[in-house]
């Protein structure tokens, strides 16, 4: 039955999702848009930052440092991965990269297993913020209503650094051309590197703060990158706003649906996915060079 | 007085196709160096591989004394090297005045933009515009002004009139005349050869991938037949 | 070239192999340490694993969604033999083949309309839907997260006398059959016309297209057949277990049939099996022997990684490289090489094409009128009026800028022109594709050489014969590509002509540059064009080879309408007959060769008309 708080409620739900799931994406096409590789291990850094997050909370008892240290190992994992394995691939077929990275991801998988099993882990969210809480006409989780702020705060964040700071400037330069920032006397190599850990601290921050929300196992990553591909397939790769747009469609496509009928909500997914590649194959706001 | 810019034996190849065989050159400070020869003579490819964008597979570049083939890119640029590449490749979704921090970003020492807008008013006017809705001339001076950011001790630049309106190259040329009176060194690589040679001090021709000639302007102007046999049809 | 060999002398030497090899197994493996059940699972994932290497390793194609045709084939076979609508497992198995080929034929459709990464992510969501319809909306059927138990096995009556296949090593003779039935016919695929284009898509898909081949609708040949291997290799996965479970359908299963496929080696057909051997023994050796629990796969997947950064060819190319090494030979093996037959006709030389269909024309052979191409509000070409005549040789040149390569790509309908038509042999061409204008007899070498680099020179030829002989599509999949008819003496002669007989078993990686450009020519002439268009043939050559490519080029034109863009001056002033000078996007001037010398536009537009 479909009534009227029930359809703000999971309106809600569906922008909590989307969120979640513009931030990852953000972090997988700004890496394919800078270094040319599709990360296939970028779901398995969302379930590491969760698990790197549940470490610190269990050390710490803070919610606040559990965020923090659990995004900053995952910049710390996405640097290395990146000098030690992925710059080889620059070179190399789009396939190996997709392969390695893949394989990446299973090896993150299962050292997460080896180390803390395969039962679930669970972050409780901050105190201040358990609890339901009255939005007048209808009542929701509190901690629910926080991470949309959060990850609000960190898209913006995220633009912020894009579109206001050095940095930015170079990694949106680097996307239409790396070569030619390299000859205005910019090493485009160390800028990759920056760039694969920011992308995969994206992840992280995002593994963490949903961390709450749901409970934490070695696979949870899989599914989240799934859902990743059809974002940014919807969106358009490469796109930063794209995977902003595709997120947030993905996410309240996922919750009406569920709200009609859960089973249908991945192959709903799948059906918007499909029509945009029949009218629009690039993305909705797909042009290779648009950040 | 040595040499700032000292090219010998160069050979670089695009996959296993050889383009340059052994070519030399030289550049002193403050001159204008053109570099002649039809389209696929490996104009192109010498300023790339000087730049680093090439790497060539044998041969010695020395700028100001340092040995740079080899080098990456932005270890070329950092010694004071500075391409105006063909077909411009300015930064089409960043403004007029983020391609131009962009450049200037890792320069030892940095024009002001005020002075980049004296030489180019248009570009002042258009600061806020992105890259893409520039019109080509526009394009090209704002590829210019980007490598004039740097304060390059020489700045290659490669076709920078093609594909322009008469009256854009001749501001361009002109341009180019006040830089190069004001002491900046130029490797031009044109094939408006008329355009060309009016700014050049001396003048080398590229032919196949081997240089041919070598002399001054002045003796290249009066050898209009040189020029006509190897450029012209 | 033993391999070649093996192929030509012995046709039936790796099918023999493999017929030793599986019927050896059950007394070789056992004292290794393998399971019966072991190794039924690997055959499974063996067969599975012919179709994706087809997909992968001969086509390029990377998908992770093949557990979706698994779990179709699987499902609906295991349905109709629970419910006993099929009484027979054979039926069963084979309509379950035929829905996983109609669902690959469905999702081929929607992922092949793009390439590279967004194929892999495409597929990955596909799969990724399967798997949802599975668990809920079609659970009625297929038992949700249950999957459908008591899958019958199969049982047969031959010569009166019943036989009921059981489990362990009965099982195994059952899908031993069945895997070596897979095998022969992805060997006879491998070794068809069909096989060779689909390497030749692997490496140089737009080359394919441009040589005559519809690369849409092989590819998607390909990705139907994977999806066939898939859902068989689905049922027998329901038989074997008597269980059809419903992780058949997860991304789990795709991934692991491309980490086995990759670890036994990609592009070898036995890969897959190879490598789930490896996968499935490590998890039995790691988990039991030496206690190490979940560790098993992490090991498997840094093994993965590690192949993929050294080893990219897997075990069985690692082996076969190692092999070649130490004899000293090059070896592109018994399943990644194509038959170039020895011809078996007297030589003929490669006359200009005659195609019999072909009505006589007289006229220009390509006419353009008034075609223009603008990019946003660059105009590129500016109405240009060009016409070539039968026998012609003629040249274009135009200082940079002039617009010659967009026009180029224009008389080639690799673009189409904004307006304006262009006409060959009298037939309106305008907004045809690449590939249907070379069946008519236009086509054109590469200013960058677009060869099939993996392959061998013969290969490369044999590759854009072929579609002459055989059409722009043709599902000729189990017949030998050396029966097509007249294709050894058309390379042959191709080969000869442009003076690479002798080196036709080399790889093209091998050549030298200049028998590189030598090549681009001759995979243009191999189609036997009547009008052959070379977009800068003496590009990047040395002057040796420059004079051996003119020489070359006017032997070619006997008999043949061509039309040259070069740079090289002395060349182009050497062969041609008439010069069409392009400045600025438009015609400057057309003429003989010392026409063009006299005429002072030119002169001005090459040194530069601009005074300062």
């Amino acid at each position: 039955m479909i009534t009227w708080p029930n359809f703000v409620s999971q309106c809600f739900n569906g922008l909590a999702l989307g969120a979640l799931l513009a931030l990852i994406s953000s972090g997988l096409t700004i890496i394919y848009g800078t270094l040319g590789v599709l990360n296939l291990a970028h779901g398995a850094m969302f379930m590491l930052g969760g698990y790197a997050g549940y470490v610190a909370y269990e050390a710490t008892g803070s919610f606040a440092v559990a965020v923090v240290a659990g995004s900053l190992f995952l910049a710390v994992v996405g640097v290395l991965m990146e000098r030690v394995i992925i710059r080889y691939f620059y070179s190399r077929p789009a396939e190996d990269q997709i392969l390695v990275t893949f394989g990446i991801g299973i090896c993150l998988v299962e050292l997460v297993r080896l180390v803390f099993g395969s039962l679930s882990k669970t972050v409780p969210p901050p105190s201040w913020a358990a609890g339901i809480s009255s939005l007048g006409f209808m009542f929701y989780p509190t901690y629910r209503l926080v991470v949309v702020g959060i990850i609000a705060v960190a898209l913006l964040a995220l633009f912020l650094v894009l579109f206001r700071t050095r940095l930015g400037l170079i990694v949106r330069a680097g996307i239409e051309d790396s070569a030619m920032v390299d000859a205005l006397g910019i090493d485009v190599d160390r800028v990759f590197m920056i760039v694969f850990g920011i992308g995969a601290m994206a992840a992280g921050f995002a593994g963490i703060v949903n961390a709450p929300v749901v409970s934490l196992t070695p696979d949870m990553g899989d599914a989240i990158l799934v859902q990743t591909f059809v974002v940014v397939v919807i969106g358009g790769v490469g796109s930063f706003t794209g995977a902003i747009l595709g997120g947030l469609i993905s996410g309240e496509i996922l919750s009406l649906t569920s709200m009609v009928d859960p089973s249908y909500s991945g192959v709903m997914l799948f059906a918007v996915m499909t029509l945009v590649l029949m009218l629009r194959p690039q993305g909705l706001l797909g042009t290779r060079s648009q950040t | 007085m040595s040499a700032l810019l000292e090219v010998e034996n160069l050979n670089s190849y695009y996959g296993d196709s050889h383009i340059l065989f052994d070519i030399s050159l030289e550049v002193a400070k403050n001159q204008v160096v053109a570099l002649l020869g039809r389209n696929g003579a490996g104009k192109s490819t010498t300023l790339k591989s000087l730049i680093g964008m090439v790497r060539p597979r044998s041969g010695q570049i020395r700028f100001d004394g340092v040995p740079v083939h080899g080098l990456k890119s932005h270890a070329i640029a950092g010694l004071g090297l500075q391409l105006v590449p063909e077909e411009r490749r300015i930064f089409g979704s960043l403004s007029v005045e983020e391609n131009l921090v962009l450049a200037g970003l890792t320069a030892k020492s940095r024009w002001p933009l005020d002075r980049i807008w004296e030489i180019f008013p248009r570009l002042r006017e258009r600061r806020r515009s992105r890259g893409t809705e520039l019109s080509g001339g526009e394009q090209q001076m704002l590829a210019i002004a980007r490598a004039l950011v740097r304060n390059p001790k020489i700045i290659l630049l490669d076709e920078p009139f093609e594909g322009l309106a008469p009256i854009i190259v001749r501001d361009l040329v002109a341009t180019c005349r006040r830089l190069a009176e004001a002491g900046q060194t130029l490797v031009i690589v044109e094939q408006n050869v008329t355009a060309a040679m009016t700014l050049a001090d001396r003048v080398y021709i590229i032919n196949n991938g081997h240089m041919v000639e070598s002399m001054s302007a002045a003796a290249a102007r009066e050898q209009p037949e040189l020029l006509h046999r190897h450029l012209g049809v | 070239m033993i391999g070649r060999l093996m192929i030509g002398r012995r046709p039936l030497l790796v099918e023999g192999l493999t017929a030793l090899g599986l019927v050896a197994a059950p007394f070789v493996l056992p004292p290794l340490g393998f399971a019966p059940d072991t190794v039924n699972q690997a055959v499974v994932w063996g067969l599975f694993g012919i179709g994706f290497d087809l997909l992968f390793g001969y086509t390029g194609l990377l998908s992770f969604g093949q557990s979706a045709f698994y779990g179709t084939g699987g499902f609906v076979a295991a349905y109709l033999l629970t419910k006993a609508i099929v009484s027979s497992v054979i039926l069963g198995l084979v309509i379950g083949m035929i829905a996983a080929a109609a669902a690959g034929y469905l999702v081929g459709l929607i992922a092949l309309r793009r390439t590279g990464i967004y194929f892999a992510m495409i597929t990955v969501a596909i799969a990724e839907t399967f798997f949802f319809l599975e668990n809920s909306p079609l659970s009625a059927w297929t038992g949700g997260e249950n999957g459908i138990p008591g899958v019958p096995a199969p049982s047969f009556d031959l010569f009166g006398i019943h036989y009921r296949v059981g489990t362990g090593w009965s099982m195994y003779g059952f899908l031993a059959i069945c895997y070596f039935i897979g095998i022969v016919i992805a060997l006879r695929i491998v070794r068809s016309p069909v096989g060779a284009i689909l390497r030749a898509i692997r490496e140089n898909p737009s080359r394919a297209a441009a040589v005559g081949h519809n690369v849409h609708g092989y590819k998607l040949t390909a990705f139907i057949i994977a999806a066939a291997y898939a859902g068989l290799a689905g049922g027998l996965l329901g038989v074997l277990q008597a269980f059809m479970p419903p992780e058949a359908f997860t991304f789990d299963t795709s991934g692991q049939l491309v980490m086995q496929t990759v670890i036994g080696g990609s592009g070898t057909l036995f890969g897959p099996l190879f490598g789930a051997l490896v996968w499935l023994s490590l998890r039995d050796f790691l988990q039991a022997a030496l206690n190490l629990g979940a560790a098993w796969k992490l090991a498997l997947g840094l093994i993965f990684v590690l192949l993929v950064c050294f080893l990219r060819r897997g075990l069985i190319g690692g082996a076969r490289d190692a092999i070649g090494f130490f004899t000293g030979r090059w070896q592109t093996g018994t399943a990644d090489t194509i038959a170039t037959p020895a011809p078996t006709a007297p030589m003929a030389t490669v006359g200009p094409s005659r195609r019999p269909d072909e009505t006589p024309f007289s006229g220009p052979v390509i006419e353009a009128r008034g075609i223009t191409k603008s990019f946003g509000g660059l105009v590129a070409n500016r109405d240009i009026n060009f016409s070539v005549n039968q026998g012609e040789l003629r040249g274009v040149i135009g200082p940079n800028g002039a617009g010659k390569s967009t026009f180029f790509k224009m008389l080639t309908c690799e673009l189409p022109p904004t307006s304006g038509r262009i006409v060959f042999h009298g037939r309106d061409i305008t907004g045809m594709d690449i590939t249907a204008v070379c069946h008519l007899g236009l086509t054109k070498s590469y200013q960058i050489n677009q060869l099939f680099n993996r392959l061998t020179v013969g290969e490369n030829v044999v590759i854009a014969a072929l579609a002459e002989r055989r059409g722009r599509f043709s599902l000729d999949f189990l017949r030998r590509i050396e029966r097509v008819p007249g294709l050894a003496t058309q390379v042959e002669s191709t080969l000869s002509l442009v003076g690479l007989a002798a080196r036709r078993d080399v790889p093209v990686a091998e050549l030298a540059y200049g028998e590189k450009r030598r090549l681009e020519i001759g995979l243009a002439l191999a189609s036997s064009p009547s009008l052959l268009l070379l977009d800068e043939p003496l590009a990047g050559m040395s002057p040796r080879e420059r004079a051996e490519t003119v020489s070359l080029l006017k032997n070619i034109r006997r008999g043949r309408t061509l039309v040259v863009v070069d740079h090289d001056m002395d060349a182009i002033f050497e062969l041609a007959e008439r010069i069409t000078v392009l400045h600025e996007g438009a015609v400057l001037a057309e003429g003989t060769p010392a026409e063009i010398q006299r005429n002072s536009l030119v002169q001005e537009a090459y040194l530069g008309g601009v005074a300062a």
